[in-house]
């Protein structure tokens, strides 16, 4: 085969194969592999302890302190929660919790789970980790770049909390931050704290575009050999796919935020229309509310995909390599992948079925958020289908794959009740949604985040987990957190509206005492179960048993790396050269149940592998 | 893949998505910065259609009249005013810039360091030129009209809400722009883009495909300035 | 093994939480038991792929565990398999859709002889106004409201001159007399939800939204807030009473309307206050920040 698409002359070390030999091929060379089109990439190289740990450009030691970042502000999250469900099931107990600071929890707690914990852990922690460990670079396509946007990443966060600390307190508009209510008195952290969070969210965007055009020209432009599309595993096409929606979908945000903050700074009247406050005609008048609720939906129903695509793309990695088996239909898990994520841009105005919007639209709304369900079963199915007849380990890591299915199941069909518009009726605004989204937003990606370092961790630091501490938070983890929220759907159906800090007199609504007093003790011991899996992690960095080398005998790339952990350039001289799938596992004919990507098919002759 | 011979796709979609799925990359021989820049501009061109959409949104469904932007934007000129006088001269020194550009990338991959360093100053100071009438356009609403984001003596008060914000952002990336312009200006008298020098943040090398991603970003702020010019001042 | 069992606990557990769970909706009070209809087939059709799915994954948790030696089976893909499933998916969505459209599209379609009624929504309460005896509400604007003016009417519209103020959270209906309930928010967004009636559409300031229902039965309903409008949203209740046409026109009569509201206010030489003050732009107290309107 000729060399014509060989774009630059210069090359390093091309790996050759037993069969092509310098004496011309006779047969066609089985273990032949494109040459390299591009030379090795240029890496920098830290020298002092500030850019080798603290404006690091390794990917890998990015994606360490995003993830140590997002989990902090995660935890902060969680203890937000924590106060919200004391109020509501314990109402009256903490005098301190005034109305006021539980709608400022509900916005913070909101905010920060969605944008700050779930966004960037599944982007900046695990994209930056994974990505240029899965298709074979050294690292991602523009280090000082994806460098910059960590600390953007950190500011914004910093900014976040800093309102936690001015006069009047975060904002307490609902994660939403609908006008005209959020800029108004009326409504806790109307100064301050909306413009910080308004602040925080654009630099967050900014930060979260130069990650995202990392991660999208590092898994279209720097591949290795033989690294087709095709054969990338389901976690790059998540990662990827969401990184894209990102990109297209932070923008309204950004626009709503700018509008958002000249409507409070300037007095402009984007959102604002005409508005009597204790008897008197404010200055504003002729804004839309509605445009802005548009604006944000347009990047906030692509928002809940970039959270659940990677999820999806990892689970199926990690169902995978613990069932050993290949994941069924991986063309179509791909297809189903960037259809949703397509798709997703055509649904966000279910969120405002009863938002005053022209009723026909409603119409198109219901039909594309039904029809994207259908792309999203055909994963389950397909999930499903690579249990059966799998070789399926039940350790830590498949337990939670095994509780993610059943609550994003769980989590998705309530969903097609919301997108379903006349079943919207009566169910939105009411604990039917809080119980949709939390089982399918929360749970279900947190297992996923959570099977995911029990995998992963031999690979970042060399050494396994705990499995019986791993056990023991899985199924307190799970089963507190189903129950938590499977009844809650029920709360939706009497009635009880959402963001209510009491339901007080409500005659009818009396019941709801003692399902909030069972919801809220749960969370807590949920809550506290956490404690064991931060122990696991601190515990098995120093004292956990020794993996070796790709101790789940997965097939990816990410586990052949010379050494474990990965070191700076990932591949020491030679880069990988890529000759089949990820998923080659239990191959009839072969002597292990794995054959890796990189095994050329010269050494597996006997396998019936099928050609990828 | 050892039958995979991109000189001989077959046609149509399958040829297609066979060369693009292929290994390495998506997109055969696109420099990484220049694809970067081609996401990015996507991105922003989703923000700049986001504020446009807006803006037909709201001008649509406001009460009051929205004011005559060929009266508000007139000049006046030997005593006449001439409507839309300045914001054609800017829409006419933009696109003029665009076309320094090119020829400043043509000279550049050619290697001509003399003619490529002045083409690109040529676009940074039409950039320049153009951020000055904008500001002097500014000046003039705001000390002489009376506009203010939150009012106007004109009409719907969004009107100049909407102009400050969009013309804001707009003239905000033809600064960045230029800015970049007479540091590449600088960074090709000087011979870098020659020898590979690396740079300041980055170390990366430097290389003349970075004047034609400059270029790209250039290229765009003209598209977008047409877009307002077309949406804001003509309709 | 006992992985299997808790799951399948779990899947079991849901069912019989659902079947004998005391939380169940509240008897439907309006013409919208088609929502509930609607739900109870999405519980079916949704219903039946969870428990479907979830015994599938704990069958296999049972079948295939781990055996060393063992080896899986390798199929990447079953063409014919995965179609079918597509389809089967795609008719129980349209299967849902359907039915969800057709009641949508009722919803929408306001009949003829419905009642218009005002809802008016301010933080923190309710107010209603009523069409009178022509059954036309009169024309009204938010920059108009003061106290003497509360609705914000327009004095020179003759269809307002009989319209009925209702300045209580508690407003009457007739039963089986269909109403369309015009949203109107003088501040923030708000939302007025009964469950019992099971309808419901966000309150917009700047514009009118509405929705219609029929009430059924008589009876005291508690309305909500259901859009979240700032520190006092839970406590902004109101009260729905359906009643006999008889109680309902007696209660009516209790109220006074807008003409007679204005009377009232000519025989107490009430000085016609300014209406409502909007700030100058050249005036001194204009700064970049605005405190004093916009906080």
């Amino acid at each position: 085969m000729s060399d014509d698409l060989n774009i630059n002359k210069k090359r390093n070390n091309q790996i050759k194969t037993k069969s092509s030999s310098a004496s011309g091929r006779g047969e066609t060379d089985i273990d032949y592999v494109r040459p390299a089109e591009v030379p090795d990439q240029d890496l920098y190289h830290g020298h002092s302890f500030i850019t080798k740990w603290i404006f690091c450009q390794d990917a890998k030691v990015i994606g360490v302190q995003y993830t140590l970042t997002a989990v902090f502000t995660g935890v902060v999250g969680l203890i937000l929660s924590w106060m919200m469900r004391m109020q509501l099931g314990f109402p009256e107990l903490f005098p301190f919790l005034t109305a006021e600071t539980y709608y400022q929890f509900v916005t913070m707690h909101g905010m920060i789970m969605v944008v700050y914990l779930l966004t960037a852990l599944f982007l900046g922690g695990f994209g930056n980790y994974l990505i240029p460990l899965m298709v074979g670079s050294r690292d991602m396509v523009f280090p000082y770049v994806n460098m910059v946007s960590y600390w953007m990443f950190f500011v914004a966060v910093v900014v976040l909390m800093a309102s936690f600390f001015v006069p009047g307190g975060p904002t307490g508009a609902g994660w939403t931050l609908y006008p005209p209510q959020a800029i108004l008195e009326g409504t806790p952290g109307a100064g301050y704290g909306i413009l910080l969070m308004l602040i925080s969210l654009g630099l967050f965007v900014i930060g979260f575009t130069m990650g995202g055009l990392n991660y999208v020209i590092t898994i279209l432009q720097a591949r290795t050999r033989g690294m087709s599309l095709m054969r990338m595993p389901l976690t790059i096409w998540g990662i990827f796919t969401a990184t894209v929606l990102a990109l297209l979908a932070f923008p309204a945000l950004l626009v709503s935020a700018i509008m958002m903050t000249l409507d409070k700074i300037l007095g402009t009247s984007f959102f604002m229309p005409t508005i009597i406050k204790a008897g008197e005609a404010l200055s504003y008048d002729g804004g839309s509310p509605i445009l802005f609720q548009h604006l944000f939906w347009f990047f906030g129903h692509p928002e809940v995909y970039i959270v659940a695509l990677p999820a999806f793309g990892i689970v199926s990695d990690l169902i995978s390599v613990h069932s050993r088996k290949n994941i069924f239909g991986y063309r179509m898990m791909v297809w189903a992948i960037v259809g949703i994520g397509a798709l997703s841009f055509f649904v966000w105005a279910h969120h405002m079925y009863v938002s005053g919007m022209s009723p026909w639209f409603g119409f198109f709304f219901a039909t594309t958020t039904l029809i994207i369900a259908v792309p999203t079963a055909l994963k389950v199915y397909n999930w499903i289908l690579t249990l059966w007849r799998g070789n399926i380990r039940l350790n830590t890591v498949m337990l939670f794959c095994l509780g993610f299915i059943v609550t994003f199941v769980n989590g998705g069909i309530t969903g097609i009740f919301l997108g379903n518009v006349a079943v919207d009726v009566p169910l939105s605004d009411t604990y039917f949604v809080i119980a949709h989204f939390h089982m399918v937003m929360g749970i279900a990606p947190i297992m996923v985040i959570f099977g995911a370092i029990y995998h992963w961790f031999p690979l970042i630091t060399g050494r396994l987990m705990d499995e019986t501490l791993g056990k023991w938070h899985f199924w307190t983890t799970f089963l507190g957190a189903y129950s938590i929220y499977f009844p809650m759907h029920y709360l939706g159906f009497i009635g009880v509206p959402r963001r209510y800090f009491e339901m007080y007199d409500s005659p009818y609504i009396e019941s709801a005492v003692g399902m909030n007093e069972f919801i809220s003790t749960a969370a807590f011991i949920v809550g506290a179960a956490q404690f064991i899996f931060f122990y696991n992690v601190v515990k098995s960095i120093r004292l956990g048993k020794p993996a070796g080398k790709n101790p789940w005998k997965a097939n990816s790339l990410e586990w052949l790396t010379p050494d474990v952990p990965p070191a700076h350039g990932n591949w020491g001289d030679k880069l990988p050269v890529v000759h089949r799938w990820a998923y080659d596992y239990s191959v009839p004919g072969a002597k292990e149940d794995y054959i890796t990507q990189t095994t050329p098919p010269s050494e597996v002759r006997e396998a019936e592998v099928e050609k990828t | 893949m050892s039958d995979l011979n991109l000189d001989k796709l077959p046609g149509g979609f399958k040829g297609m998505s066979t060369d693009i799925g292929s290994d390495q990359t998506a997109f055969k021989g696109v420099n990484w910065g220049k694809a970067m820049m081609w996401i990015f501009l996507l991105s922003d061109t989703f923000i700049f259609s986001c504020f446009l959409i807006s803006y037909m949104k709201v001008r649509a469904s406001v009460v009051e009249p929205w004011p005559y932007p060929s009266e508000v934007f007139a000049l006046e000129f030997m005593g006449a005013p001439v409507p839309l006088l300045l914001i054609a001269i800017m829409t006419f020194v933009l696109i003029t810039s665009s076309g320094t550009m090119a020829l400043a990338v043509k000279y550049g991959y050619e290697k001509n360091k003399k003619m490529c360093g002045w083409f690109v100053l040529l676009t940074a100071i039409g950039g320049l030129t153009f951020v000055g009438m904008q500001a002097f356009e500014w000046s003039k609403l705001i000390f002489h009209e009376g506009v203010r984001p939150w009012a106007n003596p004109f009409g719907a008060e969004q009107f100049g809400a909407f102009f400050f914000m969009i013309t804001g952002f707009h003239g905000t990336h033809v600064s960045i722009g230029v800015i970049f312009l007479f540091i590449f200006a600088r960074k090709v008298f000087k011979g870098d883009f020659d020898t590979g020098k690396r740079g300041y943040f980055t170390t990366m090398k430097s290389d003349y495909v970075a004047i034609e991603i400059l270029g790209l970003y250039w290229h765009f702020v003209d598209l977008v300035w047409v877009f307002i010019f077309a949406f804001f001042y003509l309709w | 093994m006992y992985t299997g069992l808790v799951f399948l606990a779990v899947i079991i557990g849901s069912i019989v939480f659902h079947v004998w769970t005391p939380w169940w909706w509240t008897d439907v009070a309006s013409n919208w038991g088609a929502m509930d209809d609607t739900i109870v087939l999405t519980f079916w059709i949704g219903g039946g792929v969870f428990i479907l799915v979830c015994l599938f994954m704990t069958y296999c948790i049972f079948k295939y565990s781990y055996k060393e030696g063992r080896r899986a089976e390798y199929k990447p893909e079953d063409k014919k398999l995965e179609s079918r499933l597509t389809w089967i998916t795609a008719l129980g969505v349209a299967a849902l859709l359907a039915p969800g459209l057709v009641v949508w599209n009722n919803y929408i379609k306001v009949p003829d002889n419905a009642i218009h009624v005002e809802v008016m929504a301010w933080q923190w309460g309710w107010k209603y106004r009523l069409p009178g005896e022509d059954g036309k509400l009169g024309t009204s604007s938010n920059k108009s409201i003061s106290d003497d003016n509360p609705f914000g009417m327009n004095p020179d519209d003759p269809n307002g001159k009989d319209d009925i103020f209702i300045e209580s959270n508690e407003l009457h209906l007739a039963k089986n007399k269909p109403v369309k309930i015009l949203l109107r928010s003088i501040d923030v967004l708000h939302n007025f939800y009964v469950p019992q009636f099971r309808a419901k559409m966000d309150a917009v300031p700047g514009t009118i939204t509405y929705y219609w229902f029929e009430p059924t039965k008589n009876g005291d309903y508690e309305v909500l807030c259901a859009e979240y409008c700032g520190v006092g949203h839970y406590a902004m209740r109101g009260k729905v009473v359906v009643e006999n046409e008889e109680n309902y026109n007696k209660w009516l009569a209790q109220h006074e309307t807008f003409s007679s509201f204005i009377a009232k206010r000519k025989n107490n030489n009430f000085k016609n206050k300014k209406l409502v003050k909007i700030s100058n732009l050249l005036s001194e107290e204009n700064n970049i920040l605005r405190e004093k309107d916009v906080r």
